[in-house]
């Protein structure tokens, strides 16, 4: 029996080397998270470096009085405390603050706008285009042609479109359809906020359309057959089949496309320089302005801090609305 | 523990050595010669051979890199000092300089716009040149409004020396006033005359636009109006530079006869969404009877290669001093560049001996003549303005020309008035708000209010 016991020779010389593998095993699973850290050190240190730390100090310069006369100063500039923040919020008097909640106001709108129609309109395209049909592919690839060109170019192209004397857009809307009979003025005043919405769907909505795209046609066909059977319209079908399958991808856009539209900023800036008055000042142009043209860096820290804030509240609202369907994905 | 240090380290050594030798490098580029010469008492100090000076140029001309090395080949072959020109684009140039000023770190001489020479000088960075403007004839060898650019209000400091200058002149069509019946030498005497004669323009000479001037896209829309309200007996701030005075009665008059003009259908409003150059083409390309710009659109008459002008308005260029207010004055901005002298440079003597150069009469001429713009010394400004009847209307301007106040803060005071001359134009041409006597005194308050708390900030 104990003889049964006994490990064939080969064994023991494999036990034997046993003990003397397991170390090197262990190590290597060390060196292997060791290797981790070095791969990721790059990354994390860039971070730090170039997010973090300016992050930080783009805060503490929000509490400093900084001005023309003591921007060159930067951290050492006078203490100012809360006053930035106090002033850009209750102060609205403060002629140096001008034009805050005009811009908080135009933001939101723009905001709204952009994020509204880019979702509603890439999904009506992707429900449009989410059919056999010919050509279709070639269809598809001319709707994604707006996307790749860069908001830069979109900005400089719609800003000809829309001139009111020679622009294309009045020439369609007056000239060749007589929907209109008078001229309107886009880059002046009130219709100035749309004259950077449209250039802005229309840069944003293929991406929307390609995204909802893709979700369409992973959609399980049997759903909307067996619907089809029990007698649900073509509009039933979407509304409890279609969109609550796509919750997962208007969640993701929604995010994405609010944090994106609230820091918009080359698109208005490359039409009107950065100033694009009242109708169509944005927070990004606002801040831009009154830090880099204005020196009033401390203002413009204060009002990024804020901005960081509010966006920090989107991102918790938005989680607790979607979270149900970021589990499911 | 010690793993993870040494993780972290490796990690920053790896990130900034390619910062550190970004570093060398800059420094490579200002030449190895490292003994500053500035103690040298003798008026002419020896120059170091070998030595290479950075300048920082703006686009100027169409080639503003090859321009301005070939300007300065005669000054290197005399001296052996190399230049390094570099070009800074106007988009980018107010930002960069102001971070050289404030970083030490940049080139030995910049060229900057004349009501930025204020600022910057106030942010500490640059050297005061009052000991050595003597070799260049000093303070008389120019138009005091020029020379008024290379100062700083309540200093006794030149930071800076006038490089070349360019004034506010009227660009009219001879064919299109003699359609109209006016006799162009009493056309734009003044201020009624001009509207007179946008009026004219428009009731007999259809399919062109009397008048036309940017909105708030331009940046130099407030040297577009402030011509108006100094011809009127405004200013656009107090005489001691503590207050503004945007809101007096006197300055509302001269921004409304803009607005008024737009109003009366005598200025395309459609201009006011396009920005100065943009408006500049459309007189080019005869869309625009009569419109206020710089001399450089004289220079590119003659220039084939410049295919924004049609024939007509190419061949019947007319040009006018700017009119007389009732104040009996002829009032226009001056503006133009400047050239400052970093406090950071290794090599003083070879700067200014540079900045010399370029204040000499010949190479002003010639510098100036390329770029189609006026010298900024006197002497040679006026053999220019002797070369025909259109350059000596911009002679004449700049001999009446105005500047604004040199303050530190200017740059943010003209910002906020741009923005209400900007809403003001707007409003006239229908959008935004009505336009009324009250509406633009209410944009006018609320520019004075702004650029009152402008002018109150301190270094406290």
């Amino acid at each position: 029996m104990s003889q049964t016991l006994e490990p064939a020779p080969e064994a023991t010389r494999l036990r034997d080397s046993l003990p003397r593998r397991r170390p090197p095993r262990r190590s290597a699973a060390r060196s292997r998270t060791r290797l981790a850290y070095w791969l990721i050190a790059p990354a994390v240190t860039f971070m730090v470096l170039v997010h973090l730390l300016p992050t930080i100090g783009g805060i503490v310069l929000s509490f400093k009085r900084l001005n023309t006369f003591t921007f060159a100063r930067l951290f050492d500039a006078p203490w100012a405390g809360l006053e930035n923040y106090r002033s850009i919020l209750f102060d609205s008097s403060n002629p140096l603050h001008d034009g805050f909640f005009g811009a908080v106001q135009n933001t939101a709108v723009y905001t709204f706008w952009t994020v509204g129609l880019t979702l509603v309109g890439g999904l009506a395209v992707a429900l449009l285009l989410n059919r056999p049909m010919k050509g279709i592919r070639i269809v598809r690839t001319l709707m994604l042609t707006p996307w790749i060109v860069p908001s830069f170019v979109v900005a400089i192209l719609w800003q000809f479109m829309w001139q009111s004397d020679v622009g294309i857009v009045n020439k369609v809307l007056v000239d060749y359809t007589g929907i209109l009979n008078d001229r309107p003025i886009w880059l002046l005043g009130h219709n100035t906020i749309w004259a950077i919405i449209i250039p802005s769907v229309w840069r944003g909505l293929p991406f929307a359309m390609l995204i909802f795209l893709a979700g369409l046609q992973a959609m399980p066909q049997e759903l909307h057959e067996a619907a089809a059977i029990d007698g649900a319209g073509p509009f039933k079908r979407f509304r409890y089949i279609t969109l609550p399958l796509l919750r997962p991808l208007i969640a993701v856009q929604l995010l994405f496309g609010v944090i994106y539209s609230t820091y918009q900023f080359s698109i208005p800036y490359v039409m009107f320089g950065n100033n694009p008055g009242p109708d169509a000042d944005l927070m990004m142009t606002l801040i831009v302005r009154q830090s880099f043209s204005n020196n009033l860096f401390g203002f413009g820290a204060a009002a990024s801090t804020l901005l960081i804030l509010i966006m920090g509240i989107w991102v918790f609202v938005w989680y607790r609305i979607f979270k149900r369907d970021l589990e499911v994905t | 523990m010690r793993n993870r240090l040494a993780v972290v380290a490796s990690a920053i050594v790896f990130v900034l050595a390619p910062a550190a030798i970004v570093a060398c490098g800059g420094d490579d580029n200002k030449g190895s010669s490292s003994t500053p010469s500035g103690n040298q008492a003798a008026k002419e100090p020896q120059l170091e051979k070998g030595t290479t000076l950075t300048l920082w140029t703006m686009p100027n001309s169409p080639k503003p890199k090859e321009d301005l090395d070939k300007m300065i080949a005669p000054f290197t072959a005399k001296t052996g000092v190399k230049v390094d020109v570099q070009e800074v684009g106007w988009d980018v140039q107010f930002d960069r300089i102001r971070n050289a000023a404030v970083s030490g770190e940049g080139p030995d001489i910049t060229q900057a716009g004349t009501t930025q020479v204020p600022f910057f000088a106030a942010l500490g960075g640059f050297n005061d040149l009052n000991d050595r403007v003597e070799d260049i004839g000093g303070e008389k060898a120019y138009a005091p409004g020029i020379w008024n650019t290379t100062k700083v209000e309540g200093q006794d400091g030149v930071w800076a020396i006038p490089w070349f200058t360019e004034a506010r002149s009227v660009y009219y069509r001879k064919d299109v006033l003699e359609k109209a019946g006016v006799d162009p030498a009493t056309a734009f005497k003044d201020l009624d005359s001009f509207k007179a004669t946008l009026q004219a323009i428009k009731d007999k000479v259809p399919g062109i636009q009397p008048f036309g001037a940017p909105g708030k896209k331009a940046f130099d829309l407030v040297h577009n109006v402030m011509p108006f309200v100094w011809d009127n007996g405004g200013a656009e701030l107090s005489e001691d530079a503590k207050k503004s005075t945007i809101n007096t009665p006197e300055a509302q008059t001269g921004v409304q006869f803009m607005g008024d003009l737009i109003k009366a259908g005598l200025y395309d409003k459609s201009q006011l969404e396009r920005d100065g150059t943009q408006v500049e083409n459309q007189f080019k390309g005869g869309k625009l009877a009569v419109w206020i710009g710089g001399p450089w659109v004289l220079g590119s008459i003659s220039r084939t290669d410049d295919e924004n002008w049609v024939d007509d308005a190419r061949n019947n260029v007319g040009v006018a001093p700017m009119p007389t207010g009732p104040g009996g004055k002829a009032y226009t901005f001056v503006g133009g560049s400047d050239l400052m002298m970093f406090k950071s440079t290794k090599h003083p003597n070879e700067a200014w001996a540079l900045m010399k150069f370029l204040s000499e009469d010949q190479t002003q001429k010639d510098y100036a003549n390329l770029l189609g713009m006026f010298p900024a010394r006197l002497e040679p400004q006026q053999q220019v303005g002797d070369s025909d009847d259109n350059h000596k209307a911009f002679f004449e301007a700049i001999q009446n020309g105005r500047t604004y106040a040199p303050i530190p803060q200017w740059g943010q005071i003209e910002n906020a008035y741009k923005t209400r001359f900007g809403n003001i134009l707007d409003s006239a041409a229908g959008v935004g708000k009505a336009y009324s006597a009250e509406s633009v005194k209410s944009q006018l308050d609320a520019a004075a209010k702004e650029a009152d708390g402008l002018l109150a900030q301190s270094a406290g």
